[in-house]
């Protein structure tokens, strides 16, 4: 009868429940929004890479170099010569190598050029090795190899011909349509941004790009029969994966590309570059959170605002209830538990309405940022948020309680 | 005796000054039928507020049904009167939002004297007793007619087979229609369950229904007090 009662009177003051409940529907909304964009954020950039001991670009910011050549996200500064690649790679410390040339795109997909040491040595998460779905890695110059989310988005399975487009934009007019790639790989998916890149071999970005000059087709290019008959050595890549032979070495083979001579050249460490990325995020991180906390404490209010005015207005319900033998603590408590199912309703709506929000999005947040947010927002801090929540619900409700508390008191 | 008052004073707390009962000795046997009238502000309320436990007398004995309110605490004032007290007033008798069965289950709901099934069977015997359409019954009672409202408020009050029955100005905002309905529903009531009646009103017309008749102005004394 408590909780019937309880349900009953918010359902009688429907209007301004309504309102308080959208209210804090959406300081719920902004709250578990911000923590798991943020958390979700963090997991997918530091499950995106493992393994690699250094990430070598043109001289440029690290964090500059790490965003663009793992997370394809903006574009790099300069290229790096193919002889100082192949200096990088003989040096004894170094075990192996992942060059990368970006620069292309496939229907708003970054197309990756690399070598078949890709698939063999890049890690993601928990030092996760890349593996196909269907297919197998690149042979041919003109082979492609499809995240798994390329393939599954664009419908893309193993022998159908893809054409390349010149430059990043999602829609381009400069096709490299007289020299389409053939799917012969897909991978697995990783929830990583190698889902969203398409691969193909360096000799195949060369051989798309023979005829090209500063982004234009020549007229009388070379066409597909020329392909083989090509030295197709890269002039240039964008950027290096290395492994080393022993973590030990990893400073001294940073600061010896550092100090390179013959190219300006930056080495970083992906782990410290995150770590600089989560720092620079932190204030960002706080000054979200403390917004999303002042929403909530704003909804909170407008709640406690909202049952000190009922109060006046249920006067007669309050002695009624009090010569009925209501004692003054259910009247208290009777507050408090419509305090709390206003808090469970706004809680239901925003977590409902996050989580359609990001089923509908996580599409456009994962092509184009990179980000992989997940639809579980039931997770590590929310549900600490939550509580917190409910604990704030009950200590804002207080005071409208304890007031009915002493008019039941004073009832007469 | 069902009530016994003796020696009571009470005084508000916001003017302790001032007396607003002073009654030497009033009593009610079991079943009695008590018309109580007086002037307004002659502290009718105040007094059924002190039988019902509402209020703890300033000073005195109130003794009811055998037990002493003036010792108990609020709590047990509080259980005293959902177990043995039936109380009817003048206007909002009833939460507007709930059902008439609802209405009647929350009075039950702190008396706890009656189990779900046989609760569902007595308030919706009683209800159909006064003529309520079983249609009305689910009706949120804010939506009723003011004589169909009172005549829930009865049930309500009855619901717990009170020993006592309190009814401060019933009728008042009835018409003469509805007024007379209401009484000869009240008194075969009362007397059928033979629950001890208190009513108040001004309404000197009321008073051939009861058995007794008492004027406010005999039995409360007030004085100004120093």
């Amino acid at each position: 009868m408590f909780f019937r009662l309880a349900c009953k009177s918010l359902l009688n003051r429907k209007a301004s429940v309504l309102l308080t409940v959208l209210a804090m529907s959406v300081s719920v909304f902004v709250l578990l929004g911000v923590e798991h964009i943020r958390s979700q954020t963090k997991q997918s950039f530091s499950n995106t890479v493992s393994g690699v001991d250094l990430i070598v670009g043109a001289r440029t910011g690290s964090l500059n170099l790490l965003l663009y050549s793992v997370f394809r996200m903006g574009s790099p500064t300069n290229n790096i010569d193919w002889r100082t690649y192949e200096a990088i790679a003989a040096n004894p410390k170094v075990d192996w190598t992942i060059p990368i040339s970006l620069g292309d795109s496939h229907k708003g997909y970054r197309v990756m050029g690399t070598t078949a040491d890709y698939f063999k040595h890049f890690s993601y998460g928990q030092k996760r090795k890349l593996s196909f779905a269907s297919g197998q890695s690149f042979s041919d110059v003109l082979d492609v190899v499809l995240g798994a989310e390329v393939a599954s988005k664009l419908g893309y399975s193993l022998g159908d011909d893809i054409v390349v487009a010149h430059g990043l934009a999602s829609t381009s007019f400069s096709l490299h349509d007289d020299k389409p790639f053939k799917v012969v790989g897909i991978l697995a998916a990783t929830g990583t941004p190698v889902d969203q890149t398409v691969h193909v071999s360096l000799a195949g970005i060369e051989a798309i790009h023979d005829g090209w000059q500063q982004g234009v087709k020549l007229p009388g290019g070379a066409s597909t029969a020329a392909v083989d008959s090509k030295q197709l050595q890269p002039e240039k890549i964008t950027a290096i994966m290395l492994g080393l032979t022993s973590r030990m070495a990893t400073f001294r083979v940073q600061r010896d590309i550092n100090n390179y001579r013959k190219e300006p050249l930056s080495a970083i460490l992906p782990g410290v570059a995150l770590s600089e990325l989560w720092q620079m995020m932190g204030v960002l991180e706080n000054t979200l959170r403390l917004v999303s906390g002042l929403i909530l404490i704003a909804a909170l209010l407008g709640l406690s605002a909202m049952m000190m005015a009922s109060i006046r207005e249920r006067s007669n319900e309050i002695h009624l209830l009090r010569v009925i033998g209501a004692p003054p603590g259910f009247l208290f408590l009777l507050i408090e538990l419509e305090a709390v199912l206003i808090s469970l309703l706004s809680i239901a709506l925003g977590g409902l309405g996050l989580f359609v929000g990001l089923l509908l999005a996580s599409d456009y947040l994962a092509t184009d940022f990179g980000l992989f947010i997940g639809v579980n927002i039931l997770s590590g801090n929310n549900l600490i948020y939550l509580s917190l929540v409910m604990a704030a619900t009950v200590l804002v409700a207080a005071l409208p309680s304890f007031l009915v508390y002493r008019q039941a008191r004073s009832s007469h | 005796m069902t009530i016994e008052l003796s020696g009571v004073r009470f005084c508000y707390p916001e003017s302790p000054g001032e007396q607003t009962l002073n009654i030497h000795s009033w009593r009610v046997a079991g079943g009695e039928q008590v018309f109580l009238h007086g002037p307004s502000g002659g502290g009718k309320t105040t007094l059924l507020n002190i039988l019902s436990g509402m209020l703890p007398a300033t000073e005195g004995r109130v003794e009811v049904l055998g037990e002493r309110l003036d010792g108990m605490s609020r709590r047990r004032r509080d259980s005293f009167r959902a177990r043995h007290i039936g109380y009817i007033f003048q206007q909002f008798n009833l939460i507007p939002y709930l059902d008439a069965l609802d209405n009647i289950r929350l009075a039950n709901h702190f008396s706890q004297g009656q189990s779900v099934a046989e609760l569902q069977a007595n308030a919706s015997g009683l209800l159909n007793s006064f003529g309520l359409d079983p249609s009305d019954m689910t009706k949120p009672v804010g939506k009723l007619s003011v004589g169909q409202q009172q005549r829930i408020a009865i049930a309500r009050a009855m619901i717990n087979k009170p020993e006592i029955l309190i009814a401060d100005e019933p009728t008042s905002s009835l018409d003469q229609v509805n007024r007379d309905h209401f009484m000869a529903e009240l008194m075969a009531m009362v007397s059928r369950s033979n629950t001890t009646l208190i009513f108040v009103s001004h309404d000197m017309s009321l008073a051939s229904y009861f058995d007794r008749v008492d004027a406010l102005t005999d039995i409360n004394r007030t004085e100004v007090m120093s």
